[in-house]
């Protein structure tokens, strides 16, 4: 699976804790109240862990986190 | 003289039209915008029929809207009720509907949750800041329509007795409870916090609260009172440690006020070190216990910013507060909650509401302008919320009984000991632990439920829950948390639910929430 179904799967079932959510890739995760402060912290740590990534405290912003697609754009830089 | 809260603007305008008023994301308005804004929307809302007293939502995110609505409502001698945007519809569909609720303001993002809360019977009748919607048969204004109104100030005669803002909060029988305050109240408050902590017009104070909490009542009025800038933190950036850092940076913050949680991921994963925070004077914290541990670092990197804790429930705006000079050095000891604000009158209890000898524990009890008229609709919730203290041959002294345990120290400080009820906080939000019990009871499978807290090993706490089904119930973790999304706004659906075949039980059959809650935290304290 690639990244981005990877974290599709973790924000459905972890997160909004619906399995059949439908969430587009462009969604403002933070906008529709999907991610809360708790989540964020959830979602770094799952990064960190599934893909091996260092998340260095200053990327954390809301530019980055804003949807499943800026956040992929953000870690391509990790190849 | 100001009787109320808008004249704070009214007043600012006149010494200082040009001075910014608000800002947000990079925009800004003047006193002068702000309160021919605020004018025109009064106008329009009186035109619509607006009386005296009536109830107006604010249901979108924050914005300078969403400020020019808290004034514009005030001016028409209405009351702002802020709605909290990320509430489920059918709570906010109660909140409209229990203090009948005409006139929304609200923004084209929150459309299609209108929508839903119009499938249901609402009292809605106007809508203001969006375009008229062809499938809705409410009256629709846009902005641009409103600011053509007329911008002289209504001019009604109210006073500083009338109803100004309800904040809804959690209630322990299962629906939100609204929080009535006056200008009195409002006024008394922030009259007190502008000189408290000496604001001037130069300051630009950060508004990281949402307006359903208390604490953004400081960032507006406080703010406003003093002819400063109120710098609002939008929603989205306020879950980002390190993009509330480079605002404070940016936007020159001088003083901060928000809950302990926001001010421990600032010190944990803002990068504080790399940003000059050389304009910030003063950090104001309220809500919530600031673990001593977490607030030494944060004095640590922030020498030269004083810090005080406030202390209040909603109903009371703050009554004690507490100058830190410095930090317990060797204990992990929690701060005070610090000494009665000028304006207030506390007193100390025992169960049978007899004063308490200095350095005893017992119930604090308040008495003094910033508390609140009552609860919106609920007459002998409000009488019991009070304590009728005879004094002269005429008079009552009337007290409000926070529900909060406290004891005086050696210095005349208070300590904050904890509560009466089971009314709790989780990362500065306010739950009522049995209305998370009667939102996972009202499922058809669940025969039992419990709701407790539990540290999260960040400085605060989170819910955690246990149910257990009804027999031959088939219920999935994932349509139990379906069910309280709907219920329940996010920060109080538990983050765990264990399915249990019966609970532990105390010597006379009740659930022992004492040892679920220890099992509980035991586990977190090894996960961690």
């Amino acid at each position: 699976m690639d990244r981005k179904s990877h974290l599709i799967d973790f924000i459905k079932n972890e997160i909004m804790h619906n399995s059949k959510a439908n969430l587009d890739p462009d969604t403002d995760l933070l906008g529709a109240g999907i991610l809360d402060s708790l989540g964020v912290l959830q979602l770094v740590a799952f990064i960190e862990k599934s893909f091996h990534i260092s998340v260095p405290d200053e990327d954390v912003m809301y530019d980055n986190f804003m949807s499943i697609n800026t956040l992929i754009n953000y870690l391509q830089q990790y190849g | 003289m100001r009787y109320i809260l808008p004249l704070a603007v009214t007043q600012a305008n006149e010494r200082n039209p040009d001075k910014e008023a608000v800002r947000y994301s990079g925009k800004s308005l003047t006193y002068a915008e702000l309160e021919q804004r605020s004018n025109s929307l009064a106008i329009t809302l009186l035109e619509q029929g607006l009386k005296r007293g009536e109830r107006v939502g604010i249901y979108m995110n924050k914005s300078l809207e969403s400020a020019i609505g808290m004034y514009g409502i005030m001016k028409a001698g209405g009351a702002y009720v802020p709605l909290d945007p990320y509430a489920p519809t059918t709570r906010t569909g109660f909140v409209i509907n229990d203090c009948g609720i005409r006139h929304l303001v609200t923004s084209h993002a929150r459309l299609d949750a209108v929508r839903q809360i119009l499938a249901e019977k609402s009292c809605l009748e106007h809508l203001i800041g969006v375009s008229p919607q062809p499938d809705m048969s409410l009256n629709c204004l846009e902005w641009e329509q409103i600011y053509q109104s007329p911008h002289h100030y209504p001019g009604l005669n109210l006073t500083e007795q009338d109803l100004a803002y309800i904040l809804y909060t959690s209630g322990s029988t299962g629906t939100p409870k609204g929080i009535m305050h006056t200008h009195r109240s409002g006024l008394s408050f922030a009259e007190w916090a502008a000189t408290e902590f000496g604001l001037t017009p130069e300051d630009r104070l950060s508004n990281h609260a949402p307006l359903h909490f208390d604490l953004s009542t400081f960032d507006f009025f406080a703010g406003a009172i003093a002819g400063a800038t109120t710098v609002i933190v939008p929603e989205a950036l306020a879950k980002f440690p390190a993009n509330m850092a480079k605002l404070i940076e940016e936007e020159r913050i001088t003083v901060w006020y928000s809950v302990p949680y926001a001010l421990i991921q600032l010190t944990q994963r803002g990068s504080l070190e790399k940003r000059d925070l050389s304009t910030l004077r003063w950090i104001l914290f309220a809500g919530e216990v600031f673990p001593t541990k977490h607030l030494r670092e944060l004095v640590r990197m922030l020498p030269s910013v004083r810090f005080s804790n406030l202390y209040g429930p909603t109903e009371t705006n703050v009554c004690t507060c507490y100058h830190m000079e410095r930090l317990p050095e060797d204990s992990d000891e929690t701060i005070p909650i610090g000494k009665p604000c000028a304006n207030i009158e506390d007193l100390v209890v025992d169960l049978d509401d007899r004063q308490v000898a200095p350095g005893e524990v017992g119930e604090l009890l308040i008495r003094g302008g910033v508390v609140m008229k009552g609860y919106w609709g609920q007459p002998e919730k409000t009488a019991n919320g009070f304590y009728r203290r005879p004094a002269l041959d005429q008079f009552e002294d009337i007290f409000y009984r926070t529900g909060d345990l406290v004891q005086m120290d050696g210095d005349g400080n208070y300590r904050y000991l904890g509560r009466k009820d089971r009314q709790i906080k989780t990362r500065g939000y306010r739950v009522e632990l049995d209305e998370v019990e009667v939102a996972l009871l009202a499922h058809n499978s669940v025969e039992e439920a419990a709701a407790f807290l539990v540290p999260d090993g960040q400085g605060s706490n989170l819910i955690e829950s246990a149910v257990v089904p009804k027999i031959g119930a088939n219920l999935s973790e994932e349509e139990l948390i379906a069910h309280l999304s709907g219920r329940l706004p996010p920060y109080a659906i538990p983050v765990r639910i264990d399915f249990l075949t019966d609970f532990p039980r105390t010597s006379t059959g009740k659930i022992n929430r004492r040892e679920l809650q220890e099992k509980a935290a035991a586990r977190q304290a090894e996960t961690a």
